[in-house]
């Protein structure tokens, strides 16, 4: 109960003392380079192990490990819909000619149908928690939003994701894909389990195979029976040099990275003891953008840092058992005073400059979004 | 099992047809409202404190219909009303003792439920919470958490509960929905949700660091030829695409952000040649901006409510 009364924060109350909380904040906050408590960079990430195709019963599945042992599971499955359109949802010129429509559906190309971001459907699973509690729904939502939220630019080469993954996902006027993506969190939220979860349903997204279609046009979808010809979900590009190298993705799904500030610090995928101390969380989605090799932002969400459900530390001026007795001032509340060494739980919002440095330091030229879509680009999608 | 014995309406509701010839009058121009504001101009919105008095603090909020509803509804030339209005009504139960069940928790314990109505939006919600819902009330606990200072009630809960009366709007009614698919209305139902929620802790003498007001700014093309532009308030009704926006929850004493909510591609922006910003700077900036607009009514709210707890002492 009282997990889930919390569920929504970054994740549990971090079960750390105030002492404890004090030391991994000040040697986090070390001006130029903080220390971190295994030993990482500020931008580098955990160490991962990742494999994808692992479930023969979906159209794209894969599981990434992390050497703290958590581990995730995606499963992408597809199921053909019809479109359901309403007289209202119409546009006037179609209305206009509704009379004849019927006998020259077709003429139009398919192209004028756009998707809608409804037909990618997320569940998320984690241990421990509901599936309508706030983590996971507030998760779903957030990695769902960037999904159907990337439209691609216009570029020429990949007509097929001209609307983004939701244009992708229109088979013609009538039919569509309708894409459920469950994630499956196999071990305890340890830290905070977005960029674990972000990263397998990008792979799975990209090991995602939907049947060839054999009809044309407004026909009834058909496919052909052969799994061999299937096309990817992210069409890839064929010119590759040699057959051992990675191919590569005109378009790619989404990342969500998780980025906390502390003190003057940004740093990039916390694990749970840095999360505690954080002032500052925020989930920053990106991709590639197809025009250019510049990142291009989707979404920002801010988290509920949970330094702010963290007990305070007491100096030893007000320490009952340091002065022998009762505190000079009773008032514990008021000692509002800033103490060094002496954890205050966080307090506030962050200011604009730190939001616009995080950013900053995601999407600029050669900074850790570049660095993560090519670590990615690297695991190969068989 | 379908229900066979009785005669029930459709779960989802009906709307009226809609034809052709209402949607394009006669000279070829929709009928979709345009704006009216100026980019900067805000919408006027009205907020009352202490209106359920069983709550230790409660407030009402409610936009100002647009020019265009309002004409439309003393006027009516169409089926489709041409927009919604917010209101959100908000009441704060608390700080009460935590049940025993829950373990020790030296801080405030915060609970925010928002609830859409089942009449609030054009689709009909149902009673259980969905996603959005559920979703909105985590939005909403992290702009109110930074403000309440919490650590001066231990051991107690603080519930919040919004409900949402009537909706924003995702898009123009007119249009498929395909044609702007995104929650865009979420936004300024959340915006919404945190001015109200925040006047209504204020009106149950729950210490803050500083009145927290939301405010929306977004990118829309209203044609394809020219680069999105920044407006802030956006009603998404009035508007073809919107490319991107944010909310913010600020307070403006300190000059901080507790929540930020962007999404959409905002690279496209059309700022002007000396403005160095990005597309997603110039973004929150504005809804900064608008927060700002909105924390002045905020203040007058408050202030009344203050007028009106010493009036009965």
């Amino acid at each position: 109960m009282s997990n889930q009364r919390q569920a929504s924060s970054a994740s549990q109350v971090p079960h750390l003392s105030p002492a404890e909380l004090s030391y991994l904040y000040t040697s986090l906050s070390l001006p130029k380079n903080p220390i971190r408590p295994d030993g990482r960079s500020p931008t580098q990430f955990r160490p991962l192990s990742a494999e994808t195709n692992i479930l023969p019963g979906t159209n794209g599945s894969a599981r990434i490990g992390f050497a703290d042992g958590t581990q995730a599971i995606v499963g992408v499955k597809a199921s053909v819909e019809k479109t359901i359109l309403a007289a209202d949802t119409l546009d006037s010129r179609s209305l206009a000619q509704h009379g004849d429509a019927l006998n020259r559906e077709g003429e139009e190309g398919s192209a004028a149908v756009s998707g809608q971001g409804e037909w990618v459907q997320m569940s998320i699973e984690i241990p421990g928690y509901r599936d309508d509690d706030a983590l996971p729904v507030f998760l779903g939502e957030m990695m769902r939003e960037s999904l159907v939220g990337s439209v691609a630019g216009g570029s020429e080469e990949v007509k097929e994701m001209a609307g983004g993954l939701k244009g992708r996902l229109v088979i013609n006027k009538r039919w569509h894909w309708r894409l459920y993506i469950d994630v499956l969190l196999l071990s305890q939220p340890l830290a905070y389990p977005l960029p674990l979860l972000s990263l397998t349903t990008h792979l799975a997204l990209l090991s995602t195979k939907l049947p060839k279609l054999k009809s044309t046009g407004e026909e009834d979808p058909f496919f052909d029976d052969d799994w061999a010809v299937a096309e990817y979900l992210y069409p890839r590009s064929n010119k590759q040099s040699s057959p051992s190298d990675a191919p590569t993705y005109p378009v790619r799904p989404p990342v969500t990275l998780l980025v906390i500030a502390v003190g003057e610090n940004v740093i990039f995928d916390p694990n749970r003891e840095e999360i505690a101390v954080a002032d500052a969380v925020l989930a920053i989605s990106i991709t590639r953008s197809s025009d250019s090799e510049n990142m291009k932002l989707l979404s920002i969400r801010s988290i509920d840092p949970p330094s702010r459900l963290t007990q305070p530390g007491i100096p030893n001026s007000e320490n009952v058992n340091m002065l022998g007795g009762p505190p000079a001032s009773s008032n514990q509340s008021g000692g509002q005073e800033e103490v060094g060494g002496v954890w205050r739980p966080r307090r506030g919002g962050v200011q604009r400059s730190v939001i616009t440095r995080m950013i900053k330091t995601v999407l600029q030229k050669g900074g850790v979004g570049e660095e993560v879509i090519q670590g990615l680009e690297g695991v190969k999608v068989e | 099992m379908a229900d066979r014995r009785r005669i029930n309406g459709p779960p989802a509701g009906t709307r009226p047809p809609v034809y052709a010839s209402l949607k394009e009058s006669k000279t070829g121009v929709s009928e979709r409202t345009l704006r009216q504001r100026q980019p900067t101009e805000l919408r006027k919105f009205y907020l009352k404190t202490g209106m359920i008095p069983t709550a230790s603090g409660s407030s009402y909020l409610e936009f100002a219909p647009s020019a265009a509803l309002a004409a439309a509804r003393s006027n009516p030339k169409s089926l489709i009303p041409p927009s919604s209005a917010l209101k959100v009504a908000c009441t704060v139960h608390g700080p009460k003792p935590l049940p025993r069940s829950v373990p020790f928790s030296p801080n405030l314990l915060l609970t925010t439920h928002v609830k859409f109505a089942p009449f609030a939006a054009r689709k009909r919600k149902g009673h259980v919470r969905d996603t959005t819902e559920r979703d909105l009330g985590v939005h909403l606990e992290t702009a109110l958490r930074g403000a309440i200072i919490a650590e001066r009630w231990p051991k107690s809960g603080l519930d919040i509960t919004l409900t949402i009366v009537e909706a924003e709007d995702d898009r123009w009614w007119g249009d498929a929905p395909d044609s702007h698919d995104a929650s865009w209305g979420m936004l300024n139902v959340l915006a919404g949700c945190i001015t109200a929620a925040s006047a209504a802790i204020a009106d149950a003498h729950i210490d803050c660091l500083d009145l927290v007001s939301g405010g929306v700014a977004a990118l829309v093309s209203d044609d394809a030829s020219t680069a999105p532009r920044l407006v802030l308030d956006v009603d998404p009704a009035e508007h073809r695409s919107i490319q991107s926006a944010c909310v913010v929850a600020y307070m403006p004493a300190r000059d901080e952000i507790t929540e930020l909510w962007l999404k959409g591609d905002s690279s496209r922006a059309a700022l002007e040649k000396s403005d160095g910003r990005t597309g997603h700077e110039a973004l929150i900036d504005g809804a900064v901006d608008a927060a700002r607009g909105a924390n002045t009514i905020l203040t007058d709210a408050v202030r009344e409510s203050i007028a009106r707890s010493f009036a009965q002492v």
